[in-house]
């Protein structure tokens, strides 16, 4: 029992930061993420014996579900499926160049802006630095899937970034 | 471009390539300026987030939260430490209006908070602003009130469960010292009734009934401050 409590302190609670870096961007806000999270922690306890292989996607499921739990009671318009059978790996067209000096505040409100589904493989992906595979695995959809919803998270992300998206920066013609 | 590039391209960015399509695609780009203008585009978004996102640490008290909810041993040993000091100090025996399992329950509480770092549910030190939070989620409606010019701020108020019933608990600071003022609906029988202190390992506790409402007051403060402390809380709760 304390080999058990040991070995998940030494496998598990590194990856803390990534559960929590994972909640607050779904949640989007800390106090749920706190709730969230403490929830998932203890849910990751109780299942620990069920690990298999890496710790860091494993847990990163047990978050990501219980944020859609949490997301499901709480936000139930922000989990509505998505139409995304259709593949679309359209790019960012030449007019959704980011501008040259890109604001942080901007970056992260255009981020929290985008449809969770999208929101989720985008942190997964360029924050976590997860491979397509574990994506796959953390969110429950095929590897196709987390390539066409990681496109349209680039491409709404590079369009609402865009110098042509920021008028206020645009010179007078 | 061809029709599947776009998958490429993201592929490529994302190191998922394999390596004869990585070949194909750079002699493409090479040769392609609006393909690599499009992989421009993609890499840049991608750094973007990579380096200008926020990456959200989880905070200190989820780290110690984590530890310790994985430590029923120690948690539990915790609490065995507070009902001891609860039950050795006699502070359930004997006292008038009082009710052990309340008061024994909010020294309990106020250790778990203190463990956990769940101190606060609202954080405000405007009384208008925790006192409707309260009314909002409890079938009573303490008086909030910030003692700020007497040194004792207000923090915020959060809710918890002592004596089988949801309780109010208004935190306030002095200095380095929190002070967590535990309010729950008096027993019917209670009337008001007056402080009674005691001082056991570190915590100090106060209780009276007033208004329908018993408190319980719990900090590690020392007596003196304390009650100068419940003397303003009696005051501003109608005792």
């Amino acid at each position: 029992m304390n080999g058990d409590r040991a070995r998940f302190e030494q496998t598990v609670l590194p990856h803390l930061d990534a559960a929590y870096n994972l909640a607050r961007w779904l949640t989007r806000n800390d106090h749920d993420a706190d709730d969230v999270l403490q929830e998932a922690m203890l849910r990751a306890y109780r299942h620990f014996a069920g690990l298999r292989g890496e710790a860091r996607p494993w847990l990163l499921a047990v978050v990501r579900n219980a944020c859609w739990s949490w997301l499901q009671a709480n936000r139930p318009a922000d989990v509505e499926p998505l139409d995304d059978g259709i593949a679309d790996d359209s790019l960012p067209g030449p007019e959704a160049a980011l501008a040259r000096t890109l604001d942080r505040r901007l970056l992260n409100e255009a981020i929290a802006a985008l449809p969770v589904q999208f929101r989720e493989v985008l942190v997964l992906r360029e924050l976590e630095d997860l491979s397509y595979r574990d994506i796959a695995r953390v969110a429950g959809i095929p590897i196709g899937t987390v390539m066409s919803r990681l496109a349209r998270a680039r491409r709404l992300l590079a369009e609402s970034l865009s110098v042509a998206a920021a008028p206020r920066l645009r010179v007078h013609k | 471009m061809k029709s599947d590039d776009g998958r490429a391209l993201h592929a490529y960015v994302d190191g998922e390539l394999d390596a004869a399509s990585i070949l194909e695609l750079e002699s493409r780009m090479a040769a392609d300026p609006s393909l690599r203008a499009a992989y421009e585009r993609l890499r840049d978004t991608s750094a973007a987030v990579r380096t200008q996102a926020e990456y959200f640490r989880a905070p200190a008290h989820l780290r110690a939260a984590s530890r310790v909810a994985k430590r029923p041993a120690l948690l539990a040993g915790a609490f065995a430490a507070v009902a001891a000091i609860a039950f050795a100090t006699g502070l359930i025996v004997g006292r008038p209006g009082g009710d052990e399992g309340f008061a024994s329950e909010a020294v309990a509480a106020h250790v778990r908070a203190n463990l956990s770092g769940r101190l606060i549910d609202v954080a405000s030190s405007d009384q208008h602003t925790v006192k409707p939070w309260f009314s909002a989620r409890l079938p009573f409606s303490p008086a909030v009130a910030d003692f700020s010019p007497a040194g004792f701020e207000l923090a915020g108020g959060r809710l918890d469960f002592v004596g089988g019933e949801p309780v109010a608990v208004m935190v306030y600071k002095r200095r380095q010292h929190l002070i967590d003022v535990y309010v729950g609906r008096a027993p019917a029988s209670a009337g008001v009734t007056t402080e009674r202190g005691l001082t056991k390992d570190g915590f100090n506790v106060e209780q009276f009934s007033a208004a329908g409402l018993r408190y319980y007051v719990v900090s590690d403060l020392n007596r003196n401050e304390l009650a100068d402390f419940v003397g303003l809380l009696r005051k501003s709760g109608g005792a």
